[in-house]
C-alpha cells in the first residue's frame, strides 16, 4: 500500500521539476528583480538595490491606474457578457437533439481563429474610412462612427471584440455542463408540472453552478490578461482610454527597459489577480447544489 | 558501379553549376535585424542585390518596430548576438552606444572609413564614450547610415495644378490650400496621431520646431532643457491641433503611419506629412494617385523655418558576435556605401542615404521627383534625443500628445503634464534640471 502511495507521487514529480523550472524560478527572479534597478555599463548588467522604491512607485504611476481600471471594467463587462451569450446558446444548443455538431462547431469557430487575424479582421471593419461597419451606418444614412480613435468608444469597442472571440470558450464548457445533468431530475420536476423557467431557475442553475464558477474563473483570469487585441486594434490609446495592465507591464518592461520598476508591478499584480482567485473560489464554494 | 557513376556525374554537375554561377561567397553569412517599414521593401531589393553580386548570404530578420528594438535589447546582452547587423533607429541608437554594446568599426577593419559621401547626421554615426556624447571629434565610428528617414510634406500636384495653388512653405499656406482642396470624400491633411512607440511625437516635431518649441533641447551640451511646455510647444501643437480640426481626418487621435499613407495612397487625403515610400505611391497596383502626388520640406513659420525630425536608421555592428561575422557585416556595410548599391537603392523605390545620389541627375527624372525635396529637407533636419532614456520620455509624450489630440485632456495641461513627467524621468535618471515652468 505504501508502495502505491509512493509511486502515485513520484509520477507526479517530473511534472513539479518542469513546473519549478519554467514557473517558480522565474518568479524568484522577477520578485528579485524587483527590488533592484538594472543599467546596462560596458555590456554587463549592473543592479542597484532600491529596495521596496520600484513598489513604491506603483500607486504614482497613473498609466497603471488607467490600466487597473481599464482592466477591470474589460474582464467584468466583457466576461459577465460571454457567460451570458454563452450560456444562452448552450441552452439553446442543448435543446437541440438532431445536428447539436453542426452548431457546436459553428459557435465555437471564433475561438479557433489566431489572434493576429482576428486584430486584421476587426481592425478593417473598424476602419473609419474603409469598414464594414460605417459602410453600413452610411446605408442607413448614419454618421461614421470612430470605433478605435474616439476615447468614448475605443474600449467598448475592444470589448465587442472580445466577446466575440472569447463567447465560443464559455458556450463550450456551458455546454459540456449542461449535457452532464442528469435527466431523471428534469423528468421529475415535468411530472410535478414545474414550468421551464422554474426548471431553469431551480434545478438547471444550482447544478450548474460549479461549472459557471469555473468557467467564470477562467475567463476572468484570461481576461485580465489581455493583450494582443488591445496591442492590434489600439496600442492602448487613444489616450489612456483601452490601456490595460498587461499593456503597461509590457511598455515599462521591455519598451522603456524599466525592468526593476516592471518586475515590481507583474508580482504586484500577480499578488492581486491570486487574492481575486482565491477570493472567488472560496466565494462560489459550496454554492452550486449537489447533484 | 552504376551508382558510383550516377553519384560522380551528380557532383560533377554541382560542381559546374556553382562555376557558373560566377561567384562564390567570400563571406560568412550574416543576418540583419531590422524593423518593417515603408523603405523596407528597397532595402531588401539592395540585400537581393548584394547577394547576387558577391555570392555572400544575408538574412533579414524583419519586425514592427517596437518588436526590433527589443530584438536588438536581448542579442546584444546576450553572451551571443544571433543577429550581426542591428537596424538601429534614430529614437534609440545612443542606448546602443552608450550601453557599449556596438563594435567600433574601425576595430574591426582600421582601413574602414565612412564614404564622404554619405550622411553623417548631425554625426549620430559617431560616440565618445569618454565624453559620453554624439560626436565624430574624438569618438569612435559604430554604424553607418541606413536610411534617412525625414518627414516630407507630400502633397497631390494634380490638385494644386487644377486649383492654380503654389506648394505651402509656411503652416498658414497649408492651412489655406488644404481648406481649397478638401471636400466630403477628401481630407485636407492626414496626420498620424496615434499613441505608440515613436509616432504622434515624431509626426508633431516640425510643427513645435517651426514655432520656436522642443521638447528636451540643449541636449548637445549636456546641459537639457525641457521645453515640451514652452511656448513655442504650444504654438506648434496648436496649428497642429487646428489643421486636424478644421482640414484634418476626423479621427487624428487614431491614425497610425499606415493610415496616413493609405489616405493618401487611396486619394482621400490632399497633403500628408510622411516618410517617403515613393515606390509605393507610383506603384499601380498599391495606388489610386500613380504620378500625381508630389513633394516639399515640411512648411515653417514666418520666424522659423522648416525643420524636420530625423528619424533615420543606422546599421551598426554589436561587439557579441565572432571576428568572421564582424568581417562580413562590415563587408556588406562597405558595399552598401558604394554609389551603385546606393543608386539601386534608390531604383528600388527607397531613399538613399548618399548626397552624390540625392543630388545626381537621377533627381531630375520625374520618378525621383521625391529626392530634391529630401535634399532640400536635410540641412534642416535634426536629431530628436540623444539620451538613454529616450525610451522613457517618448512614453510620456507619446501619451500626452495624443491625449491632446484626441482631446482627452486640454493641450496646456497635456504639455505641463509631460513637462513635469519628463523632468522626473531626468532627475531620477541623474540628471540636474530645474522644475520646469508651467504654462498658464
Amino acid at each position: 500500500m505504501k508502495t502505491d502511495t509512493f509511486w502515485r507521487h513520484a509520477t507526479l514529480w517530473p511534472a513539479l521539476v518542469l513546473f519549478a523550472l519554467l514557473t517558480v524560478l522565474p518568479l524568484i527572479k522577477l520578485f528579485a528583480l524587483s527590488f533592484n534597478d538594472v543599467e546596462w555599463i560596458n555590456r554587463e548588467a549592473v543592479w542597484d538595490w532600491v529596495g521596496l522604491a520600484n513598489y513604491a512607485r506603483l500607486p504614482e504611476d497613473n498609466l497603471l491606474r488607467a490600466g487597473a481600471l481599464n482592466t477591470l471594467i474589460f474582464a467584468v463587462v466583457a466576461v459577465a457578457l460571454q457567460m451570458l451569450i454563452g450560456f444562452v446558446l448552450a441552452l439553446l444548443t442543448v435543446q437541440v437533439v438532431r445536428g447539436r455538431v453542426f452548431y457546436r462547431t459553428v459557435f465555437i469557430l471564433p475561438i479557433l481563429v489566431p489572434g493576429i487575424i482576428i486584430g486584421a479582421i476587426w481592425k478593417l471593419m473598424y476602419s473609419y474610412d474603409f469598414g464594414v461597419l460605417n459602410s453600413f451606418l452610411a446605408w442607413f444614412g448614419l454618421t461614421p462612427q470612430d470605433w478605435l480613435g474616439n476615447p468614448d468608444l475605443a474600449l467598448l469597442s475592444v470589448i465587442i471584440v472580445d466577446v466575440w472571440h472569447w463567447t465560443p470558450f464559455c458556450f463550450l464548457l456551458l455546454l459540456a455542463g449542461l449535457e452532464s445533468l442528469p435527466d431523471d431530475i428534469f423528468e421529475a420536476a415535468r411530472i410535478d408540472g414545474a414550468t421551464r423557467w422554474q426548471q431553469l431557475r431551480y434545478i438547471t442553475l444550482p447544478l450548474m453552478m460549479p461549472t459557471i464558477a469555473v468557467t467564470f474563473v477562467f475567463r476572468m483570469i484570461l481576461a485580465f490578461k489581455v493583450f494582443d487585441e488591445i496591442y492590434l486594434l489600439t496600442g492602448g490609446g487613444p489616450g489612456t482610454s483601452t490601456e490595460v495592465i498587461s499593456f503597461t507591464i509590457y511598455r515599462r518592461f521591455f519598451t522603456e527597459d524599466q525592468t526593476g520598476y516592471g518586475a515590481a508591478m507583474s508580482i504586484a499584480v500577480i499578488a492581486v489577480i491570486a487574492a481575486g482567485i482565491i477570493a472567488a473560489t472560496r466565494a462560489t464554494a459550496g454554492k452550486g447544489a449537489k447533484a | 558501379m552504376i551508382y558510383n557513376r550516377k553519384l560522380t556525374r551528380a557532383l560533377a554537375a554541382s560542381v559546374l553549376a556553382f562555376a557558373a554561377s560566377g561567384v562564390s561567397a567570400a563571406e560568412s553569412p550574416i543576418t540583419i535585424v531590422i524593423n518593417q517599414s515603408p523603405w523596407f521593401p528597397g532595402f531588401q531589393a539592395v540585400v537581393e542585390k548584394y547577394e547576387e553580386d558577391t555570392g555572400n548570404t544575408v538574412e533579414l530578420d524583419v519586425n514592427p518596430f517596437a518588436g526590433s528594438l527589443e530584438k536588438q535589447r536581448t542579442a546584444v546582452r546576450a553572451d551571443q548576438s544571433p543577429y550581426d547587423v542591428l537596424i538601429m533607429n534614430a529614437g534609440f541608437f545612443s542606448e546602443f552606444y552608450s550601453g557599449g554594446f556596438m563594435q567600433p568599426l574601425t576595430d574591426i577593419d582600421p582601413a574602414f572609413s565612412l564614404s564622404e559621401d554619405i550622411y553623417t547626421f548631425d554625426d549620430s554615426v559617431c560616440w565618445n564614450a569618454e565624453d559620453k556624447k554624439i560626436s565624430c571629434d574624438g569618438g569612435g565610428l559604430l554604424s553607418v547610415p541606413v536610411n534617412p528617414n525625414v518627414l516630407i510634406l507630400h502633397y497631390r500636384q494634380d490638385l494644386y495644378e487644377e486649383a492654380g495653388l503654389s506648394v505651402p512653405t509656411t503652416w498658414d499656406e497649408l492651412y489655406d490650400n488644404a481648406k481649397a482642396l478638401q471636400t466630403d470624400a477628401r481630407y485636407g491633411i492626414s496626420q498620424r496621431g496615434q499613441r505608440g512607440t515613436f509616432d504622434v511625437t515624431y509626426d508633431v516635431f516640425p510643427y513645435i520646431w517651426s514655432h520656436g518649441g522642443g521638447i528636451v533641447d540643449q541636449q548637445d551640451d549636456g546641459s537639457y532643457r525641457v521645453t515640451i511646455n514652452s511656448p513655442g510647444t504650444l504654438a506648434g501643437m496648436e496649428t497642429y491641433l487646428k489643421l486636424a480640426a478644421d482640414v484634418g481626418h476626423p479621427s487624428t487621435a487614431g491614425q497610425t503611419q499606415t493610415n496616413v499613407i493609405q489616405n493618401m495612397a487611396t486619394g482621400r487625403a490632399v497633403h500628408i506629412n510622411s516618410v517617403p515610400a515613393p515606390g509605393l505611391f507610383d506603384d499601380e497596383s498599391k495606388s489610386m494617385v500613380v504620378g500625381q502626388v508630389a513633394y516639399a520640406p515640411p512648411p515653417g513659420t514666418s520666424e522659423f523655418p522648416s525643420a524636420t525630425p530625423l528619424g533615420h536608421w543606422l546599421a551598426g555592428v554589436p561587439k557579441n558576435i565572432s571576428d568572421d561575422h564582424k568581417q562580413a557585416a562590415l563587408a556588406f556595410l562597405t558595399w552598401f556605401q558604394s554609389d551603385e548599391a546606393q543608386r539601386a537603392y534608390a531604383e528600388a523605390g527607397s531613399m538613399p542615404v548618399s548626397r552624390a545620389v540625392l543630388e545626381s541627375d537621377m533627381a531630375d527624372q520625374p520618378e525621383y521627383r521625391w529626392m530634391k525635396a529630401l535634399a532640400a529637407a536635410l540641412p534642416n533636419a535634426r536629431l530628436t534625443f540623444t539620451f538613454p532614456e529616450a525610451t522613457q520620455v517618448l512614453a510620456v509624450t507619446e501619451l500626452r500628445f495624443n491625449q491632446a489630440i484626441g482631446g482627452e485632456m486640454p493641450l496646456n495641461q497635456a504639455l505641463n503634464t509631460a513637462a513635469e513627467e519628463i523632468t522626473k524621468v531626468m532627475q531620477d535618471a541623474g540628471y540636474d534640471l530645474p522644475a520646469p515652468e508651467m504654462l498658464p
